[in-house]
C-alpha cells in the first residue's frame, strides 16, 4: 500500500533486524486494541516507542523541532494505517521503515535531492575523511563512550550520516539502504566506509563542543 | 607447518593507498574487516598503520550498537499533536459516516 509515496508495505527484514527488534511485552495486544480504535492502546504504543522514532528522526535530521513533527507525523501515519500491519515482521521494523521513508520524503520535498548520495549531499573536500596513510595516533579501541560516539555522528556530513545511522545503528542492509535512498548498493557502501573513516577522524580529535544533538541530550 | 607449498611465491607487496582501496569491500555485508586476499594479509601484518586503521573501524562499527538504544525523548506536545491529529480524524470519519456517530 502507497499513500503519497509513502511505503506502508511489510518487507521481510534481515535477521539483524529481527534480533534488534525483539518484541516487547504487553505490545501484541496494544496493536490488537489500536486496530480497534482503543485510544488507551495508541497511547501505549506511543509510550512503548517514542523515543526510538524520536532518536531515529534526531538523528537523521539533526533539528528538535522537525524532528518533533517527523515523529508526530510517523505516529499519526501509524495510527491511520495500524490496520493494514499483519505481523509478518517485527513491529518496530514496520514502524522504524515507515519513520525512515517518512523523513526521506520530507528531505525530498526540502529539496535535498537523495537520488544519488554522491553528486548531491557528498561533502565538501573539508568534510571528506582523510587517508591515513602515515600518521601513529593511539587506537581508538576501548576510548570512545556513547556521549562522544553521539556527538561525533551528529557533526557528519549528512549523506555519511544517514547511512551511517541506517545501517550501522537501526541495522537496515545496504540493499535496502539503495532502495529507501534510489542509490546504487556500491553507492551505500561506499557512503558507510566514508562515514566510518569521518568518524574515526572526529573521535581522534580533542573533545570541541558541537552542536547537532547536544540541545537534545539533557 | 604451513599451507604453502614450496612453488608458492610470496605475495606481492602492495601500498597502504592500495590496502585501504579494498577496506570498503572487507567491511561490506558484515565483514569484518580481516581479508583473506593474501596480499592483504601480508600488509595488514607488516603495516601498523594499516591494522590500527582496520581495528578502529571495527571498533567505530562495533560500538554503534551503543546508539540503538534511545536516549532522547520529545516533548509533550508532541502527543498532545498527535491525540489532535487522532480527535480531527475520528470528527471527520463521523460527518461523513453520521450514521454512526
Amino acid at each position: 500500500m502507497e499513500q503519497q509515496g509513502l511505503r506502508m508495505t511489510e518487507t521481510k527484514p534481515g535477521p539483524s533486524l529481527f534480533k534488534r527488534n525483539p518484541p516487547i511485552a504487553g505490545e501484541a495486544e496494544a496493536i490488537e486494541s489500536a486496530k480497534a480504535g482503543d485510544a488507551e492502546a495508541f497511547s501505549k504504543l506511543y509510550a512503548l516507542h517514542k523515543r526510538r522514532v524520536y532518536t531515529l528522526c534526531l538523528r537523521m535530521l539533526g533539528n528538535v523541532s522537525e524532528a518533533e513533527d517527523m515523529t508526530q507525523e510517523a505516529f499519526l501515519h501509524l495510527f491511520r494505517k495500524i490496520g493494514s500491519f499483519r505481523g509478518e515482521s517485527a513491529f518496530s521494523t514496520w514502524l522504524h521503515r515507515l519513520t525512515v521513508n517518512l523523513v526521506l520524503m520530507h528531505l525530498r520535498k526540502k529539496g535535498l535531492n537523495l537520488v544519488s548520495l554522491e553528486e548531491t549531499i557528498n561533502p565538501s573536500d573539508d568534510d571528506a575523511p582523510k587517508r591515513d596513510f602515515g600518521s601513529h595516533d593511539p587506537q581508538l579501541t576501548g576510548s570512545v563512550d556513547r556521549v562522544a560516539l553521539e556527538r561525533a555522528v551528529a557533526s557528519l556530513p549528512p549523506g555519511y550520516r544517514m547511512v551511517f545511522v541506517l545501517h550501522d545503528v537501526e541495522g537496515f542492509e545496504h540493499n535496502e539502504i539503495a532502495t529507501m535512498l534510489e542509490c546504487s548498493t556500491g553507492n551505500s557502501k561506499s557512503q558507510l566506509h566514508k562515514a566510518r573513516l569521518k568518524l574515526r577522524e572526529l573521535l581522534r580529535q580533542p573533545c570541541t563542543p558541537q552542536a547537532g544533538l547536544k540541545e537534545a541530550a539533557q | 607447518m604451513t599451507s604453502q607449498n614450496s612453488n608458492s611465491k610470496p605475495p606481492a607487496a602492495i601500498s597502504c593507498a592500495e590496502f585501504q582501496e579494498q577496506l570498503p569491500d572487507l567491511f561490506a555485508s558484515g565483514g569484518s574487516g580481516v581479508p583473506e586476499d593474501p596480499c592483504l594479509v601480508a600488509h595488514l601484518k607488516t603495516c601498523d598503520n594499516c591494522s590500527a586503521l582496520v581495528r578502529d573501524l571495527q571498533y567505530i562499527a562495533d560500538q554503534a550498537s551503543l546508539l540503538l538504544q534511545p536516549t532522547h525523548e520529545p516533548s509533550d506536545n508532541v502527543w498532545k499533536r498527535i491525540q489532535e491529529g487522532l480527535d480531527s480524524d475520528r470528527a471527520n470519519n463521523a460527518s461523513q459516516h453520521p450514521s454512526h456517530s
